[in-house]
């Protein structure tokens, strides 16, 4: 077992050799940028930004940020990865796969928690009491992760009833057959928060609470290594079959060029957006929906405790992240359009209209997100612009189109 | 399920959010056999190879790869089958001779050997001088070139190729058939999914015809005869009652 998740770990690094030998302008652009932006916000907001690690519920805070990241990225890195039916086919044992997917959980958690760390460099406070709760936020976090995704995964192959859990998503059979899922990142969560509040309930930094974090983590991935192992054959087909999408409700009918907004465009332009969006919409349905949570619990933030400047800087990174995941969602449109060029270059849809329409598009899923945040900060937030959503929404869509368009080729 | 079969499928089912696909599939493909799996697109015929790889879960039914079942031993199925599935993955990072070498040592292959046999087949093929291309520089026929010699450097018993001879040129389709040959002569067994009737009427020895609703036929012997005559998807017509 060893053996083989030694072979991958060397695959992976034969796989960014070859990456840094040919970098590729998607690459850089949808990957290496958006973390450089991503760290210099937290470098330049870092004061503003940094959560108080003084005391228990500081560092609980401080761990529901890393849990939430490090659930977030686990479950397509432990569950998902692109190469995962190439590698069974190899006959590759399950725990060697686990043991390199859990490496590769592991690397991810150290980036965030050294990311999340930032804003206390800039600030120029003491790096050892924020790197011990962080790191035991990540363990712990890392731990909870591999187990109760691998326990979702299980439950997901082995199938059976919806419980009443998964009966609470009743408004979307998609979520439903997926529950096990949709739960799982809660674990890392709270594994998070509770690993952080551990350790940061003692003074300054206690070693032997880490090492008692570190001895847990290990033996909730021990854990979830048998799981993963069980689930294994049958995760994969239950999921890829899950994927499957039904044909749309609307059916045909989703896709209209020439209705409202969309007449006062170019026809070009307005036949890209339609698509653009239509497409967005279908591939990339967790992107409208990050949405409304930020909306909703961002709106009642701000009305009821607008003037505190904390809630704001809450209410402002909460924003800024889901709306780079949309940004993100707009680069991943490109992505996945690689090869179908031909479509827009046999119809002669020039780059001018692709880009415009691809602008509009990811402005129309940002709209949600922004508009009532721009209008509930306006309103009841002292001395903050509400219009600068709106701003900020047109330059990272405006910034994630041309990027989605360089990434698609030709 | 009998023993010297190599693939065996049993009273498969599988629907797509209750809409049939395959109803109650049954066929077994012996050592040296080349067997067609025929249909028009949407029949069924990727389904019923991913229920054989472990990339598809059947709804009933049993499978087996070499006595094995893919999905509660997938480690003794992968051994012993060669898949090059309808869209194979490549990663795109690796150089061809990279790829080749992770290959090799994820199947625990000799490295001499394997470097030998890849290099051979790197000739057959005609990819001699693109080992150092990275797969993403490949064309569509080089990466499929490319994914069949994944599939055929452990020297495989089963054999599964879905639309894996699309996009090669005719001499390359030649040669993929000779060594495919040679295979079957040394025991291995090829399941081949192609809408190249013609290649399939000339060589394969029997077929598997899936039709839309999930009606199927197994054509052999004269059945088989009478389907090379004249190559279709339409089932044929079932025998009138006495």
């Amino acid at each position: 077992m060893r053996e083989g998740a030694g072979l991958l770990l060397r695959l992976d690094a034969g796989r960014l050799r070859g990456a840094v030998r040919r970098p590729r302008a998607g690459a850089l652009a949808g990957v290496l940028l958006p973390l450089a932006v991503l760290a210099a916000g937290l470098l330049v907001a870092g004061p503003r930004l940094q959560p108080r690690v003084d005391d228990a519920e500081g560092a609980v805070l401080f761990g529901l940020w890393v849990g939430g990241a490090v659930g977030f990225l686990a479950h397509p890195v432990l569950l998902r990865p692109p190469d995962d039916g190439f590698l069974r086919r190899l006959g590759i044992p399950a725990g060697a796969l686990y043991a390199h997917r859990a490496a590769r959980v592991l690397g991810l958690t150290l980036g965030v928690v050294a990311l999340l760390l930032l804003p206390f460099a800039s600030a120029g406070t003491g790096l050892g009491r924020p790197l011990a709760v962080g790191a035991a936020a990540g363990l712990a976090a890392w731990g909870a992760g591999l187990l109760f995704l691998s326990r979702a995964a299980l439950a997901l192959a082995r199938g059976g009833r919806a419980g009443f859990s998964a009966r609470l998503m009743a408004f979307d059979g998609g979520l439903v057959k997926a529950a096990p899922l949709v739960y799982a990142p809660l674990y890392p969560l709270v594994g998070g928060a509770v690993g952080a509040g551990f350790v940061g309930a003692a003074p300054g930094v206690s070693v032997l609470r880490l090492l008692a974090v570190v001895v847990a983590a290990v033996a909730l991935a021990a854990l979830g290594a048998r799981l993963f192992a069980r689930a294994l054959p049958r995760f994969a087909p239950r999921a890829a079959e899950m994927a499957f999408e039904p044909p749309p409700a609307k059916g045909s009918a989703g896709l209209v060029t020439d209705r409202g907004l969309a007449r006062l465009l170019p026809r070009r332009v307005a036949a890209a957006w339609a698509r653009d969006a239509t497409v967005l919409e279908r591939r990339f349905r967790w992107a409208g929906r990050i949405a409304w949570p930020v909306a909703v619990g961002g709106t009642v933030a701000l009305l009821r405790w607008g003037d505190a400047e904390a809630v704001r800087s809450w209410v402002a990174a909460a924003g800024a992240v889901a709306l780079a995941a949309q940004g993100a969602a707009v680069v991943g449109l490109g992505r996945v359009e690689r090869g179908l060029r031909w479509i827009d270059r046999s119809v002669g849809l020039g780059w001018g209209a692709r880009l415009g329409g691809r602008w509009a598009a990811g402005l129309g899923l940002a709209f949600w997100l922004v508009f009532p945040l721009a209008l509930a900060w306006g309103a009841h937030a002292p001395g903050g612009p509400g219009w600068a959503w709106i701003l900020a929404a047109l330059a990272v869509s405006g910034g994630a189109a041309a990027v989605s368009v360089s990434a698609a080729r030709r | 399920m009998e023993d010297t079969a190599v693939l065996e499928v049993r009273g498969i089912g599988k629907a797509y959010r209750k809409r049939p696909v395959l109803r109650d599939v049954g066929f077994a493909v012996r050592p040296g056999e080349c067997v067609a799996l025929l249909g028009s697109n949407g029949a069924g015929k990727s389904t019923l190879l991913g229920c054989l790889t472990g990339d598809r879960l059947p709804d009933r039914g049993e499978v087996r790869v070499c006595g094995a079942d893919p999905f509660s031993d997938p480690r003794a199925a992968a051994g012993c089958m060669g898949v090059v599935p309808e869209k194979p993955f490549l990663y795109e990072e690796l150089t061809v001779a990279e790829l080749l070498r992770f290959v090799a040592a994820a199947r625990n292959l000799p490295e001499r050997v394997a470097a030998d046999e890849a290099d051979r087949l790197l000739a057959l093929l005609g990819l001699r001088g693109a080992e150092d291309l990275l797969c993403r520089e490949l064309s569509q026929g080089m990466g499929r070139k490319a994914a069949l010699i994944v599939a055929l450097l452990h020297g495989p018993k089963a054999i599964v190729l879905d639309e894996a001879l699309n996009g090669l040129d005719a001499p390359s389709v030649r040669r993929v058939v000779e060594e495919l040959d040679r295979r079957r002569a040394g025991g291995a067994a090829v399941l081949l999914s192609s809408h190249d009737l013609e290649l399939v009427a000339e060589w394969c020895g029997r077929g598997i015809l899936l039709a839309p609703g999930a009606r199927w036929a197994s054509l052999e012997g004269a059945a088989w005869e009478a389907w090379r005559a004249a190559p279709t998807l339409e089932l044929p017509d079932p025998p009138a009652a006495a």
